[in-house]
């Protein structure tokens, strides 16, 4: 009985040895893809940064209203709405993918189901199952950002908005608070509101070409691709930081688990070989 | 010449920060220059080419879509979607976009939104192959 448990506890340790190769491998792969994606995700700020700086310098020189800004006089229950989803193409990643999934479907209770943007795999996955209308979908993109990517999600929910198919785009993605906490958020995109900046202050008289209200609807576009843009880069590092951490808490548990399978192993040699012992000890004294 | 302070930014990175003497750039409503302490200015920016003075040399760039802002101490700001400067774009890689973009506008059977699209790259690429030849 005793050297039959012996060979289950081995076998056990032994592949809890290799899942956790795997783990520890994930998690190096993990910290390293941080470091670039931490990067990237900042030197995506100034564009952003730049752009909003105009658009606010434009409401407080004066009051714009225009297609971007206005809001539909629908009821909130009836409002249709495009959500933009922006979540990772693998999972092992902890509660990175789950928690954004969560906080989209609270979003959304007791509406209509709203249109979906899908970036990632997993997002696609989860929409497509679930019946809601998936616009359009974009896998294998926040690994490797093509601003072409960015503005095709931009051009297609402002289309649908000017159309008038949907009155409200809200974004989903996991904000990077460090690199501990990861957040998911919920971002409103259009209609655009956009404070005045430094409000109070005296206006500067800034002259546009060729008006503010035209430089305003050409920013806008662009402004809502680099939003886009920003949250893909920013939801990426908080992938694989998410990822990094998970890893290395299974790395921790599978250690944990193979000392305690040391151990149990070590008492089942020891109960054998005292057995044996026994035996012989009782067989000379037969004699 | 005063030099004053010149950031170009694109969306992946600031591309260019320094200090420079003029900027000339065509804004959608026409050609305008720039030198140091000039008024808070914001215009559009189409597709095209746009001289900066460094030290007295001209360097020009390809630009894409933008704005350009002038803030209140005379800083500009350039935001576009790409910039190059002329001795860093690629001319083979333009011409061959160039040569794909007009196959796509001559072919009769593509949607609107495709046409659109190539004639942007059209655009872009005719754009590149200018500021390369710039003399």
């Amino acid at each position: 009985m005793a050297s039959g448990n012996m060979k289950v506890i081995k076998r056990r340790i032994k592949s809890v040895g290799s899942t956790m190769q795997i783990t520890k491998a994930m998690e190096l792969v993990a910290s390293s893809k941080l470091r670039r994606a931490k990067k990237k995700a900042n030197d995506s700020k100034p564009f952003f940064n730049a752009q909003s700086l105009i658009l606010s310098e434009i409401v407080q020189t004066k009051h714009i209203e225009t297609v971007f800004t206005r809001k539909r006089e629908v009821d909130s229950a009836e409002a249709k709405r495009l959500f933009i989803v922006i979540a990772g193409d693998r999972g092992l990643a902890g509660g990175y993918n789950s928690n954004l999934f969560k906080l989209v479907v609270a979003a959304h209770e007791g509406q209509e189901l709203p249109k979906i943007i899908a970036v990632g795999k997993k997002a696609a996955e989860f929409f497509g199952k679930r019946g809601y209308d998936v616009v359009s979908k974009y896998i294998g993109l926040a690994e490797n950002v093509k601003n072409a990517y960015c503005a095709d999600i931009a051009n297609t929910a402002v289309n649908l908005f000017k159309n008038g198919d949907v009155d409200e785009v809200t974004m989903f993605y996991t904000e990077f608070v460090s690199s501990m906490v990861q957040k998911a958020t919920d971002m409103p995109v259009l209609p655009l509101e956009i404070k005045a900046h430094e409000p109070g202050k005296h206006i500067i008289p800034i002259t546009y070409d060729p008006s503010p209200e035209a430089v305003f609807n050409r920013v806008v576009p662009t402004f809502i691709m680099s939003m886009v843009q920003c949250a893909v880069t920013e939801s990426y590092a908080s992938e694989q930081c998410a990822r990094r951490i998970a890893m290395e808490s299974a790395s921790d548990n599978a250690e944990e688990m193979i000392d305690k399978l040391s151990l149990l192993y070590n008492r089942a040699r020891q109960e054998k070989i005292t057995n044996e012992i026994n035996e012989i000890v009782g067989g000379a004294n037969a004699l | 010449m005063t030099p004053f302070n010149l950031r170009i930014i694109t969306p992946d990175k600031v591309f260019f920060k320094g200090e420079i003497e003029k900027i000339i750039v065509r804004t959608t409503v026409g050609d305008k220059g720039i030198l140091a302490k000039h008024e808070p200015y914001i215009a559009a920016l189409p597709i095209g080419t746009m001289k900066i003075m460094i030290k007295g040399n001209y360097r020009i760039a390809a630009i894409s879509p933008g704005t350009i802002n002038v803030g209140e101490n005379g800083d500009t700001v350039v935001i576009v979607q790409s910039c190059e400067f002329s001795d860093e774009i690629d001319v083979s890689r333009a011409k061959i976009a160039k040569k794909a973009a007009e196959e796509r506008l001559s072919d009769e059977g593509v949607s609107i939104v495709d046409h659109d699209i190539a004639e942007f790259k059209l655009k872009r690429a005719l754009n590149r192959l200018d500021a390369a030849n710039y003399k």
